[in-house]
């Protein structure tokens, strides 16, 4: 499930569950062909949580968690952050990333 | 507004070279030229319009010599006896351009035939000689090739800056001679951004391939022969996320890869970073040298300000030289050196170019200088900064170094080139110091690398100044416009085969590009894209490269498609930041032009091109023929 959410209601996440945080651009090329593979992804995948957030729009938080530029990937698991990608990536990257939270 | 896509399908240029050769050997057949009446072909292999090729044949097996005048005294004269024959296909090289050439043919009994052959201009960009000091006494036969950083062409000066050879084609990096008398340099075909060319050519100085070894993982900055002829060169594996970081050894027939080295392996990525240091391009592999008494491979790694030493047979890392500053403490007390002797004339070396291995075991480079400092707060700015040739010896079981030469930190920012540049060792006391990449703006050593410089502003310049030096005293010194990767000092002609006639050939293999396995939502429209994106689809025989124009943050992806099959590939549209550009040559000035290359390895079939740009998928036209 792909959500869109902000940096004032990133706060409200469950902490502990495991989740994957995309930071994207409007106006990043490489973002948009990554909203396709996380739709791949999201179907392959129903029940994890992606969130995606405006990396232009919610600089509060991406200063917060230390990410530099789009598209960045970033793994939670209890809280944690348990690994980042950074730039485009293709399923089986990705997709290694989320079973590692298991 | 119009659409149009434009598409070339060209043979490679050693096909077209080949069929050059054959018609011009079915002439020969046919006309039968005699020695009096000789069959002159300028320019024979396409991309040297210096040069010519003399066809006749005698009765009796002799050995014909070629002598191209010189245009002011006979001194300067060109000569070279060629093996007996009883055909003879004779290589003139060193016209002079846009000139009528006097060139004499004789024979062992006396005869002579006397040509003129006229040259035309060169093209209007080539950059040429601005100041030369050098004596025929001193350079002999030889005049100074010096091979391009960006879009100027592959030259040769000789002793009066008069350009003698020149190639069209935009070959790339180092070029050596190697031992057969062939010069090895970079391939002109572009693969991957910012410089990586399909692999490395095998021609001679007609301009004629006689192999191109292809490489999975692209050719950049330098290459070297071994003793049994098979070449080291620098490449890198694509699948990975980091560039310039491997060697490979490479079949000189088959063009296979028979060993690699990774650094990886044997080098923290992000320890000991120079200011130009990024996690993509983490080394910058631009040099390597193997030295037979060590049996090891000497690498210069620009990013990290080091140059390392590996055991050939292991890989595994034998030392660095190099500041330790910001090194670990365990890597600093195993590899690196102790400066001892005079240290008030020691300097560490900064993102350097060009390891040279002397007989003795001395370590020589080109110390660029870029940045002279391992933390942000001591860098020094290009304008008080120097780069220089230096030679260090190395004691590897004290672990000390001690510098015994350098050249050009007394002409401070006026000889400072921030990339590129290479040294030579002649001998004891006697060098080459090659500082050719020098950008200057309103005067002053500038602060970006010359590919990044804007030429339309009359404030910028670029400079090439390549210095010889012997026992302390410089006999040769070349400044050109332009910025010149390296410098190599040769004879035109040689004592082996200077042609060999007979088919060219491709070996090795390129990669199979990688596709993207999802493919966004598109709709697809029997339209070809807007005129905006100027499309321009450049088939080869192994390959092809797409080009077009988008603004930033476009959606793109590159489809191949047949009935039974499609191959993706994205397009990256964001904007790139190079931190080094040691070739300029596939840099556009529009940075939303882009270009992809993908390899025909691994497609069969002819497939129609297309082309989704954001949310359609359009149509371009094209098909490409994999065989």
């Amino acid at each position: 499930m792909i959500t869109e959410i902000t940096e004032k209601n990133y706060d409200s996440l469950d902490p502990s569950a495991p989740k994957l945080i995309e930071f994207y651009s409007k106006t990043c090329g490489p973002c948009k062909m990554l909203s396709f593979v996380l739709k791949d992804i999201s179907k392959q995948k129903p029940e994890f949580p992606i969130y995606i957030i405006d990396f232009d729009e919610n600089r509060e938080l991406k200063e917060r968690l230390g990410v530099k530029g789009f598209p960045t990937m970033l793994f939670f698991k209890d809280g944690k952050e348990l690994s980042r990608l950074e730039g485009l990536k293709q399923k089986p990257a990705i997709i290694k990333a989320i079973d590692a939270l298991a | 507004m119009s659409n149009k896509i434009r598409f070339t399908s060209q043979d490679h240029l050693i096909t077209r070279q080949n069929r050059a050769e054959q018609e011009f050997l079915a002439a020969f057949a046919v006309e039968k030229p005699t020695f009096e009446q000789p069959k002159v072909v300028i320019n024979p292999y396409l991309i040297n319009p210096l040069c010519a090729l003399v066809m006749f044949s005698t009765q009796d097996k002799v050995a014909s010599t070629v002598t191209i005048h010189g245009k002011r005294y006979e001194r300067e004269n060109i000569t070279h006896t060629f093996a007996p024959a009883t055909d003879h296909f004779l290589p003139v090289l060193g016209l002079y351009e846009d000139f009528a050439n006097t060139v004499t043919i004789s024979l062992p009994d006396g005869r002579a035939t006397t040509l003129t052959i006229q040259t035309g201009k060169l093209p209007e960009d080539v950059c040429r000689c601005l100041n030369i000091q050098a004596t025929l006494d001193y350079l002999g036969d030889n005049i100074m090739f010096l091979t391009p950083a960006g879009k100027n062409l592959p030259t040769a000066y000789d002793y009066k800056g008069d350009i003698r050879w020149l190639l069209t084609e935009n070959t790339m990096f180092d070029i050596k001679r190697v031992k057969n008398g062939n010069i090895i340099t970079g391939s002109s075909r572009f693969c991957h951004m910012p410089y990586n060319c399909t692999g490395l050519i095998e021609i001679n100085l007609l301009g004629k391939i006689y192999k191109e070894y292809r490489m999975p993982g692209n050719y950049h900055h330098d290459h070297f022969e071994m003793e049994d002829g098979n070449l080291l060169a620098l490449t890198q594996d694509f699948s990975r996320e980091t560039v310039e970081d491997m060697c490979v050894l490479i079949d000189r027939n088959t063009g296979d890869i028979l060993k690699t080295w990774d650094y990886r392996k044997v080098l923290p990525m992000d320890k000991g970073g120079s200011g130009s240091q990024d996690a993509h391009d983490w080394f910058h592999n631009n040099a390597v040298w193997y030295d037979k008494k060590t049996n090891s491979l000497t690498l210069s790694g620009r990013h990290q300000d080091a140059v390392i030493n590996l055991d050939y047979e292991t890989g595994g890392l034998n030392w660095i030289i190099g500041d330790p500053e910001g090194w670990p403490q365990e890597m600093v007390d195993k590899y690196f050196f102790k400066p001892v002797g005079d240290l008030s004339k020691f300097d560490w070396q900064y993102e350097q170019h060009a390891c040279v291995v002397c007989p003795d075991g001395d370590i020589m480079c080109f110390d660029n200088g870029q940045y002279r400092a391992k933390v942000k707060e001591k860098y020094i700015k290009n304008q008080d900064n120097f780069s220089r040739g230096v030679r260090y010896r190395i004691d590897t079981k004290k672990m000390e170094i001690e510098q015994v030469w350098q050249y050009g930190k007394e002409r401070g920012q006026e000889f400072f080139s921030a990339y590129i540049c290479n040294v030579e060792y002649y001998g004891e006391g006697h060098y080459m110091i090659h500082s050719g990449g020098i950008g200057r703006e309103n005067g002053y050593a500038s602060d970006s690398l010359g590919a990044f410089l804007d030429m339309n502003d009359p404030k910028n310049e670029l400079r090439s100044i390549t210095v010889e030096e012997k026992d302390g005293v410089v006999l040769y010194q070349l400044e050109t416009e332009g910025n010149f990767y390296r410098a190599e000092k040769l004879p035109l002609y040689h004592g082996g085969d200077n042609l060999a006639l007979g088919e060219g050939k491709l070996v090795g293999s390129l990669e199979v590009t990688e596709e993207f396995d999802t493919v966004p939502d598109a709709e697809e429209v029997f339209a070809l894209p807007d005129s905006f994106h100027e499309i321009f689809i450049e088939e080869d025989e192994d390959r092809f490269v797409f080009h077009g124009k988008f603004e930033k943050g476009t959606l793109v992806m590159l489809c191949l498609e047949n009935e039974g099959e499609s191959h993706n590939y994205f397009i990256n549209t964001a904007a790139v930041i190079h931190l080094a550009m040691c070739s300029g040559a596939f840099l556009e000035k529009d940075d939303r032009d882009v270009k992809i290359h993908v390899s025909k390895k691994g497609l069969h079939g002819i497939f129609k091109v297309k082309l989704i740009i954001n949310e359609k998928k359009y149509q371009t036209g094209v098909t490409i023929c994999c065989p």
